[in-house]
């Protein structure tokens, strides 16, 4: 399977097979993440066109170098993932200002915390509600790390701060949810 | 996506245990999946941008191939008219290439001369107060050597001015034009 900076060079000599490659690979995560942005569906699909429509002028923009007689295209300096989450979280914001669909971060781990009856659903929703508490910053941090999968370098890069600070939004979001009795479960051995 | 997790094995700190994993994942996922639709929006914008891409980038290519062409064959071109060319009549003197008579003193030669004598002939006729006009005596006869070169109906100046640029604009070896 070609690695995602193959794919980019594929992309930049206007290879469409390439480009769907890479967007099979990445839609679910876009789509994903932009859903937890925007807390709407139909944001949320907005928000993946235009992200991979970005992407498409990147490659496709690129200034013609005259000394090398061909447009070097777009190259990818980060992960695909790092590359893409800033972008992600711009569009969703700017769409998210515009939208009176609009439901904010809380309202969507509000209505996840609401009572059930099942077990897990009720440890869950426990779980949706310490997270509702959670600073920005640090909820952000935690979802990045472990919803998203990305390191710590990856994260530090997309948010353009210190591994440092990443790691210091980390530990306190742990242990926010470490001392909570909602969420401590979760840490017992 | 899917290397990690390793390396916070280092750090138990920020560790997390796989049941919290899977319920943060569980708790993020979208409701609802990618319509195909939109999957061939993208697509098709894909497509169309990619094969303008790749349009745009042969014809920058092809262009600047026959730029450099275009300079070379400017160059070549300038070089062998110099060479092999005289330069082109120009409106001036498209009256000098009419007129044959410019060798005024009809030693088969086009030269500074030429233009003394016809200067003197006007300046002769001018001390004995003669009209160079078309119809006094002196003017036609003027006119019958041929020496109107601009064909104006007088002989004056004028002409003197063009005996005396053939002169100078001649190629001196193939004599008379």
């Amino acid at each position: 399977m070609d690695s995602d900076q193959e794919l980019i060079e594929l992309v930049n000599q206007g290879d469409a097979d390439a480009f769907e490659a890479l967007y099979r690979r990445y839609r679910d995560w876009v789509y994903s993440l932009a859903w937890r942005f925007t807390g709407n569906q139909q944001d949320a699909l907005d928000v993946l066109q235009e992200t991979f429509t970005y992407l498409l002028g990147k490659c496709y923009s690129a200034k013609y170098s005259a000394t090398k007689h061909e447009f070097p295209g777009f190259s990818l300096t980060a992960s695909m993932t790092t590359f893409l989450y800033p972008v992600v979280r711009h569009i969703s914001l700017t769409i998210r200002s515009k939208s009176r669909r609009f439901t904010s971060d809380e309202e969507i781990l509000s209505e996840i915390a609401a009572p059930v009856s099942k077990e897990t659903q009720s440890s869950r929703s426990e779980l949706a509600a310490v997270l509702a508490v959670l600073p920005d910053e640090q909820r952000e941090v935690l979802l990045m790390r472990f919803v998203d999968d990305m390191t710590l370098q990856d994260i530090a890069t997309a948010l353009n701060i210190p591994v440092g600070t990443v790691k210091s939004r980390l530990h306190h979001a742990l242990q926010r949810l470490r001392h909570d009795r909602r969420t401590r479960d979760y840490f017992l051995e | 996506m899917t290397e990690k997790k390793g390396h916070f094995d280092e750090d138990l700190d920020l560790r997390i245990s796989p049941k919290l994993s899977e319920d943060l994942n569980t708790l993020f996922e979208p409701q609802f999946s990618v319509p195909p639709e939109l999957d061939r929006a993208i697509m098709d914008q894909a497509n169309r941008c990619l094969v303008q891409r790749h349009w745009r980038h042969r014809v920058f290519r092809h262009i600047s191939i026959w730029r450099i062409a275009a300079a070379a064959a400017v160059i070549i071109l300038a070089f062998s008219l110099n060479l092999t060319q005289k330069p082109g009549p120009t409106t001036t003197s498209s009256f000098i290439v009419e007129a044959q008579a410019v060798d005024i003193d009809r030693n088969g030669r086009v030269d500074i001369l030429d233009a003394f004598k016809l200067a003197r002939h006007i300046e002769s006729a001018d001390r004995s107060k003669t009209n160079l006009s078309p119809v006094s005596s002196t003017g036609q006869a003027l006119r019958k050597q041929g020496w109107d070169i601009n064909g104006d109906g007088v002989v004056n100046r004028k002409d003197v001015d063009l005996v005396a640029l053939a002169a100078v604009r001649l190629d001196k070896n193939k004599g008379v034009l």
